[in-house]
């Protein structure tokens, strides 16, 4: 075992009735990668976030260096040696890129109270080029850069200072394979320099791959604390869940025929910049994957389908012959869409889980005086909330205080509760955790025998050949190639024609 | 597809863009009224004048711009003007301080009634539309208890702020100052942080109540400033109730419209000198034409609506509230 570098006491925080983490105590390591796994709403990022200065811990204490510690912000916690890269975005638009990176640290520019804005931008530009990110420029706006550009800002923000403890909160799922690579990268780099990091993810062979220790949490509640050595993935859910993780993971079926009937036609969609040409058939029943790097243009897909993207030109025609030009007409003929950018596409975060769940069903929940009730709504909502087993105080909760996983079962349940027949869902099961991943595996396998139609768009390769009946491979905005479900499918022949 | 550090390259010459929009602007509301009017309106003469006129707006604006662009709103702005006016005046006039009573005065009340609502404001916690209303219509009574009723009026001997050199001297440091407080101090930064999401600029250490308060403070400071450009200018002032001083809030808004429509060329204070100048040119358009005040009224409003929605150019997809 190697020295101490950060004790965990007997935290505690409660979320008004909502137990979120209840006296877990553990230590980290210097130099290690520890790993934090647990379900969606387990605590992981209440305790990161208790860390890090975001929330105020009710009880226990973070010992760090023999020190206790308790930042009341971001700052503070960076001033003790403490950074985190969150799970969603975490860079401001109307800033610079070197202003976001110093953001809070400025006093170190400023002389006589002015900003010397010259020196900030070139030792922001020095940082970026030590981190190999030289196509980022300091001065430039933070919003000219896409989200995985952003992320990379945030990489720099969060390390170079030369944090004692860095906590990657679920960052992985909102990058590429070459962002990840990156990450990956900066971590090892942290951990030879003696450092530490906190590593959250869901995705269980990265976790084992890449950390030394791992620290389970069930419930707000520590469970165990292993090497990763020591363990397999089957332990690591058992762990998790509670028991044993049973059934099949991805579908188990090969070689069955899909229907011929085509219920979406796609033909030659064009958006502006990020797809060109694309052509396409839905058929009944079919799971169609859409695999490529972050920037193939393959999330463009699903929007261009759904009638969401803008300047589109090319048709999408369903079985009818009703064109999808805008997302009601889409919506009307039974179309539902999840986005990968969840908060701020897909969900209403300053709303109930309630409200959330019956947005689009609100038509068919009134009664004939167009009049909505209140029971009838909480009914609808509570269903499909528990279909989507949702950690929740009640449906009356506020989006914005559930979980990244949590907020993506709210999403989920929306348009399982509107019955779509086809579904376009772009990285489903992102920041889901393997038990809900496999419930929606079976429950996307289950609609598929009803007849019901999926896209699904996925960063995951292992989930497109898991369950997919046909993967299409985007490249630079165009289709790259097609291939049909087969046993022997693997990684390397998705990846020969996504790079 | 494309890089995005293509995009950002390609932004670059944005700054020379929104010059060359602007300076069309002028161009085109001078052209159209030089057209319909040759006679009465758009000399050279007539443009600085229309110009000196603009400084007393633009210096108000820039400074309401660190309020609007945390997301904030202030409906005392009218109200802040009258009271800062008839206190610099009092000062200079009754108890015979001079220029310095007048200067010190207004942006003292100015910056003090910026204090009031930035405070009432952080702890009353409700909607700043709503706090800087109730507020506006305390400062007109006691604006008015200060004048007595009277109208206030602003000795000949003083009014070097109402005309050339004087207005454009303290306009142009008001401008220097707010440059400067924008681009090369860490309030910029934090007004731009928290405008752009509050959660987590209180997160990165930042302390939004104490600049949301100090944002009002610079506000106040400068409609104080602009207080004396406009008492100068205009030689008296009536403290006016019932909400009446909310017609001075339109002109200082407008530009500040110009600012937040041309932010993402890099250039707010600028855009709001040049803007506040357009929106002068089309208002001695219409003096120089006789329009009747409510056609004038209509076709400034529509024209406004014209400019802002051609400069804020939304990104396809963008939400607008």
């Amino acid at each position: 075992m190697g020295e101490i570098r950060l004790q965990v006491i007997d935290v505690s925080k409660n979320f008004g009735i909502t137990k979120a983490l209840k006296n877990v105590s553990f230590n980290i390591d210097k130099g290690e990668i520890h790993a934090l796994i647990g379900e969606n709403g387990s605590g992981k990022s209440t305790l990161t976030n208790s860390l890090t200065g975001i929330y105020k811990k009710d009880s226990g204490k973070f010992i760090l260096d023999g020190k206790e510690i308790n930042p009341a912000n971001q700052v503070e916690a960076n001033n003790e040696g403490v950074s985190i890269i969150v799970q969603e975005l975490g860079t401001l638009d109307g800033l610079t890129v070197a202003e976001n990176i110093f953001l809070g640290h400025e006093d170190r520019f400023v002389k006589f109270g002015i900003k010397n804005t010259n020196a900030m931008n070139k030792e922001a530009n020095d940082l970026l080029k030590k981190y190999g990110f030289e196509r980022i420029k300091a001065s430039d706006m933070i919003e000219n850069y896409n989200f995985e550009d952003r992320k990379l800002v945030e990489i720099v923000k969060a390390t170079y200072f030369d944090p004692k403890i860095v906590v990657i909160d679920e960052t992985t799922t909102a990058l590429s394979r070459e962002g990840r690579e990156e990450l990956y990268k900066q971590m090892n780099r942290i951990k030879e320099s003696g450092n530490s990091v906190i590593f959250i993810s869901h995705d269980l062979p990265e976790v084992l791959k890449m950390s030394d220790t791992i620290t389970v949490l069930r419930d707000g509640v520590f469970i165990d604390t292993v090497r990763s050595s020591s363990i397999d993935e089957e332990g690591l859910k058992k762990l998790m869940v509670g028991r044993e993780v049973t059934g099949g993971y991805y579908r188990s079926d090969y070689g069955e025929k899909v229907s011929s009937e085509v219920v979406m036609s796609v033909k030659n969609v064009t958006v502006p910049g990020l797809i060109s040409d694309v052509s396409f058939d839905l058929h009944k029943g079919e799971i169609l994957g859409f695999g490529g790097l972050s920037e193939s243009g393959m999330h463009e897909v699903g929007k261009a389908c759904f009638g969401a993207s803008f300047d589109r030109e090319g048709s999408v025609t369903l079985s009818d012959g009703t064109k999808i030009n805008d997302i009601p007409t889409a919506i009307k003929h039974s179309i539902a869409y999840t986005s990968k950018d969840r908060d701020n596409e897909s969900l209403v975060m300053n709303q109930s889980i309630r409200d959330n769940i019956c947005l689009p069903s609100l038509t068919a929940l009134a009664n004939k005086l167009h009049l909505l009730s209140d029971r009838r709504l909480k009914k609808f909502a509570n269903k499909y909330a528990e279909t989507m087993s949702t950690k929740m105080q009640s449906v009356d909760q506020f989006v914005s205080n559930l979980s990244g996983g949590n907020k993506q079962k709210v999403v989920l349940a929306r348009w399982l509760g509107k019955d779509s027949d086809i579904l376009l869902l772009d990285s489903p099961t992102r920041g889901i955790d393997v038990k809900v991943k496999q419930d929606i595996y079976q429950l996307m396998d289950k609609m598929r025998k009803e007849g019901k139609s999926i896209i699904m768009i996925s960063e995951e390769l292992m989930e497109l050949i898991g369950m997919c009946d046909r993967i299409i491979i985007m490249k630079d905005g165009k289709i790259n190639g097609e291939l049909e479900r087969n046993k022997d499918m693997d990684e390397n022949s998705l990846i020969a024609k996504m790079v | 597809m494309k890089a995005s550090s293509e995009k950002a390259e390609k932004k670059l010459g944005g700054k020379l863009k929104g010059y060359l929009m602007l300076l069309l602007m002028v161009i085109v509301s001078w052209g159209i009224f030089k057209i319909i009017t040759p006679g009465n309106f758009g000399s050279a003469k007539n443009m600085l004048s229309y110009f000196e006129a603009s400084l007393l707006a633009a210096v108000g604006a820039v400074g309401f711009y660190f309020v609007m662009v945390m997301g904030m709103f202030d409906f005392s702005i009218g109200a802040n003007i009258m009271l800062s006016a008839i206190v610099g005046c009092v000062f200079a006039n009754r108890f015979g301080l001079g220029y310095a009573g007048l200067v010190i005065g207004a942006i003292l009340t100015g910056a003090l009634v910026g204090f009031l609502n930035g405070e009432f404001y952080v702890r009353l916690k409700i909607p700043s539309m709503i706090v800087t209303t109730g507020l506006a219509l305390i400062y007109e009574s006691v604006a008015n208890y200060i004048a007595g009723g009277v109208e206030q009026t602003l000795p000949s001997g003083l009014r070097a702020f109402g005309q050339m050199p004087g207005n454009l001297i303290l306009a142009v440091l008001a401008f220097g100052v707010a440059f400067l407080l924008l681009n090369y101090t860490k309030i910029g930064t934090y007004t731009y942080a928290i405008g752009s999401n509050e959660f987590v600029a209180k997160n990165m250490g930042i302390n939004v109540n104490r600049y949301k308060k100090l944002a009002f403070i610079i506000s106040g400071a400068f409609l104080g400033t602009m207080a004396v450009l406009t008492i100068s200018y205009g030689s008296s002032m009536v403290a006016v109730t019932g909400m009446a001083s909310m017609s001075r809030n339109f002109v200082p808004t407008m530009g500040c419209f110009f600012g937040l429509a041309f932010k993402k060329y890099g250039m707010p204070i600028p855009a709001i000198i040049i803007g506040e100048f357009v929106i002068n040119i089309i208002f001695f358009g219409f003096i120089a034409l006789g329009a009747p005040t409510a056609i004038q009224d209509v076709i400034t409003g529509f024209a406004l609506l014209i400019i802002v929605m051609l400069t804020t150019k939304v990104a396809k997809g963008e939400i607008v509230k």
